[in-house]
């Protein structure tokens, strides 16, 4: 080490070598990522139950020799494919769950087809969960469910469980789930209700495009995009960043586009007027307000949420009327507190041992 | 070992990080604005109007060429939609009997695990 400049000229002549090295394997591995297919993406074992229009119920099959009485009903954000909890194997989340005993469904989302801009609110909350919940009922033989949503599938969850307060919801685990919209503030802005036409919107497109929602997403962190893509191309020689890129990166970028009536809602009832956090949020006339739940809750929030804010979803579990509840905040961002190397040390073991002594 | 302090490398990657952090907050400041809003938003109008427009003239054009009709094809698409959920429900429901009659054949009719899993043991042993 020259102890003037801090420089260790010694390991001068070695960091050349390996960045030349690093060089040549980036021309080859650059052709090869254009050339080649990502790793398949949601590749555990599972059936079919039940298909209609935008709604899938799958049942994945059990990894494991005896399994716990209560089942689990995973509800995914409409915007986004379920595939990121299931991303490959040793990195999927369902995996993980059949692996320490769960019976795992998910209800999963395809992209609204034209005909289906009509579906409301009261579509995904008082049919496809409940809908969902019964097959899961039937198919399992038990009358208990625990439900875990994410991001707007915990908003779903959440509605669902203030109007069926009398069950068969036995549990709830919410990652990641805004309840005070006005606090997602550049979401709220874009929105603003002086500006944004969501009538005109919704009659003149039908289904909210997915580009759209793409669009405002990647507005949050206009830099991110890329800066991401030359980070991709300074690691080209590294195979696990890059399976770990092409992975997120499809994930991300597969946005579903949203059912315009049920847009016109969220807008509406959710952005402008934040009526779950003002405790006047009904769907089909039925009051869903916060308090009715009464079951063990969990909700899990990531300290670096730049998609649902800290402020965004804080107030959750003071709002629930439960006894059993609990917030844990973890490290990470809105993706990688549920999927990742992040997640499988943290919220991952954390979920674990919170279900697992209360699905017996 | 390279000191990461005088390592270019990471000199590098630390001040792409710090570009994208400054660029992102700078542009989140600028977006927060109703004057953002309003352009968005005036911007965002004129493209669905456009939008609707253009898929109207389509529509005419693929009349005018006697091609299927976009309604024709979702309609087409609806029903094997239909055609494959109802595939999905036979073979649950064989899988099902098959289960009941104690046919082992793999896959969705395997018999399931008993349902009696404990939670782990409080001195961290897995039951």
């Amino acid at each position: 080490m020259n102890a003037a400049t801090g420089l260790d000229f010694a390991s001068i002549p070695e960091r050349i070598q390996t960045e030349v090295q690093r060089a040549i394997q980036r021309s080859i591995k650059g052709v090869e990522y254009f050339s080649t297919s990502g790793p398949t993406l949601g590749s555990t074992p599972k059936d079919v139950l039940h298909s209609r229009g935008t709604m899938s119920l799958y049942h994945y099959r059990p990894m494991s020799d005896e399994i716990y009485r209560v089942p689990v009903l995973i509800v995914m954000a409409t915007t986004n494919r379920g595939y990121i909890l299931d991303l490959v194997p040793g990195q999927s989340f369902i995996e993980f769950l059949l692996r320490r005993g769960y019976d795992v469904y998910m209800l999963d989302w395809s992209a609204p087809r034209p005909e289906e801009k009509s579906l409301r609110m009261e579509d995904y909350v008082l049919d496809f969960i409940p809908d969902c919940v019964r097959r899961v009922q039937a198919d399992s033989g038990e009358q208990d469910v625990s439900v875990i949503g994410y991001c707007f599938g915990g908003v779903l969850s959440l509605l669902y469980g203030s109007i069926h307060k009398d069950g068969p919801m036995k549990n709830l685990i919410c990652f990641t789930t805004p309840i005070d919209f006005r606090e997602m503030k550049l979401l709220s802005n874009f929105s603003d209700r002086r500006y944004f036409d969501v009538d005109h919107l919704v009659d003149s497109v039908g289904n909210v495009p997915p580009e759209m929602i793409l669009s405002s997403f990647e507005m949050l962190r206009p830099a991110s995009r890329t800066v991401s893509q030359i980070q991709l191309w300074e690691n080209i020689w590294n195979d696990e960043f890059v399976k770990s890129y092409r992975m997120f990166d499809r994930w991300a970028t597969d946005t579903l586009p949203l059912a315009g009536e049920y847009f016109r809602t969220i807008t509406k009832d959710l952005m402008w007027d934040n009526k779950l956090f003002n405790d006047s949020m009904s769907v089909g006339g039925r009051a869903a307000k916060l308090e009715n739940i009464k079951v063990p809750i969990l909700h899990a929030v990531a300290e670096h949420d730049h998609i649902v804010p800290y402020d965004a979803a804080k107030h959750l579990i003071a709002k629930i009327g439960s006894e059993d509840k609990e917030e844990v905040m973890l490290k990470g961002g809105h993706v990688s507190l549920v999927a990742g190397a992040n997640a499988v040390k943290r919220l991952w073991p954390k979920l674990d041992s919170w279900l697992g002594k209360r699905s017996t | 070992m390279t000191d990461k302090l005088n390592d270019p490398v990471a000199m590098w990657q630390k001040m792409m990080g710090e570009m994208e952090k400054g660029f992102n907050s700078f542009a989140n400041e600028a977006m927060s604005s109703p004057e953002f809003s309003q352009a968005m938003n005036r911007a965002g109008g004129v493209a669905a109007g456009a939008q609707k427009q253009l898929g109207e003239l389509m529509e005419k054009y693929l009349v005018a060429m006697n091609l299927a009709s976009r309604q024709q094809v979702m309609g087409l698409a609806e029903r094997l939609q239909s055609i494959e959920a109802q595939i999905g429900e036979m073979r649950s429901m064989l899988s099902q009997m098959a289960a009941n009659s104690g046919i082992s054949q793999g896959g969705a009719g395997a018999p399931r695990p008993p349902r009696t899993k404990r939670p782990p043991s409080e001195n961290g042993e897995r039951t």
